[in-house]
């Protein structure tokens, strides 16, 4: 279910269809993803999953697994593929 | 009441400054969160609670990056969002440019400046979803015009004012407003500590002939935290009774 939200999260923040939200997907790879996106995701996956970022968490944040992985090491879980 | 139903982080809450803007904040209706390193703050605290509102206090280290971190996750578990923060934690050293050391230039920089944009990240993030957010963030005539056996201090204060005019252009847009105080010679423990000779020599230059007190600053800090200041972003307002050159 947290992977579910995970992608909901990017989708409904960067505003791109569901389907192209991979794990590979990256930051500036595409324009709906710039700085300021960047900082609305943070909000936004901060707020859904009640975590609190690090500054390098925002900085490392490159890819969408990248992402998952840092959710996870701040408590996340996320099912099994 | 101004602030009701905001809720406020107010640092360096112990005395002072932060100790009169906490009482300010409660009289006009805002759930308050404090803190400093000393425990008087759990005294100010104790003080502002009441049956509807209680204010806590959290006792730590603002140049702590961990501690502001958790300070501000606390607050959005707790309330679900954080509507104003005052940055009010903050040092004074007195010292000639050449008599003030590394350690103490590191130390003003750290807490006054640092631990300000530190706590700022973290705080304007909790804020997307107020309807009402602001930032006060407390410099000093020092940082607009310089005081001489302050340049260290001064230099912090300076800092403040570029960060806060460079916060208050990036966060308008999310309809974060940001602005800064800069206080005169204000009555607290931290300008008692400052040579009696130094004040003396500042006192006749200003205009309104008193030195200003704690409540003189608190009362701007609700102006500017309250939607009577919903469009005013990005100012250094000066508090020190015309002492301004």
């Amino acid at each position: 279910m947290s992977a579910d939200k995970l992608r909901d999260c990017f989708s409904r923040t960067l505003g791109i269809p569901l389907e192209r939200v991979t794990d590979d997907l990256a930051y500036n790879s595409l324009k709906e993803w710039d700085s300021v996106a960047h900082m609305a995701l943070v909000v936004d996956l901060e707020t859904e999953f009640d975590v609190m970022f690090d500054t390098d968490d925002i900085l490392g944040m490159s890819t969408v697994g990248k992402a998952r992985e840092i959710l996870a090491r701040l408590g996340v879980r996320f099912d099994a593929a | 009441m101004l602030l009701e139903g905001r809720v406020a982080l107010v640092t360096g809450a112990s005395r002072g400054i932060g100790a009169a803007v906490a009482r300010a904040f409660a009289r006009e209706g805002a759930t308050l969160v404090l803190c400093a390193r000393s425990d008087a703050v759990d005294g100010v605290a104790a003080e502002l609670t009441t049956p509807e509102r209680p204010a806590r206090a959290m006792r730590g280290d603002v140049t702590d990056v961990t501690f502001s971190r958790d300070l501000v996750a606390s607050v959005r578990k707790e309330h679900g969002r954080l509507d104003v923060l005052v940055n009010n934690a903050g040092i004074l050293r007195q010292g000639l440019i050449g008599m003030t050391s590394p350690e103490t230039m590191r130390e003003l920089l750290s807490v006054n400046v640092f631990a300000l944009m530190v706590l700022t990240q973290y705080a304007t993030r909790a804020m997307e979803r107020s309807p009402s957010p602001s930032v006060v963030n407390l410099t000093s005539i020092a940082g607009t015009q310089g005081a001489e056996g302050l340049a260290a201090y001064s230099a912090s204060k300076a800092a403040i004012v570029g960060y806060t005019l460079a916060s208050a252009k990036e966060l308008a847009p999310k309809g974060i407003r940001v602005n800064a105080i800069a206080p005169g010679l204000i009555d607290t423990d931290m300008v008692r500590d400052v040579t009696a000779a130094w004040k003396e020599r500042r006192v006749p230059h200003i205009r309104m002939g008193r030195v200003g007190t704690p409540e003189d600053v608190a009362g701007v800090a609700v102006f500017l935290a309250s939607d009577l200041a919903r469009y005013v972003t990005g100012q250094v307002i000066g508090v020190d009774g015309g002492m301004t050159p």
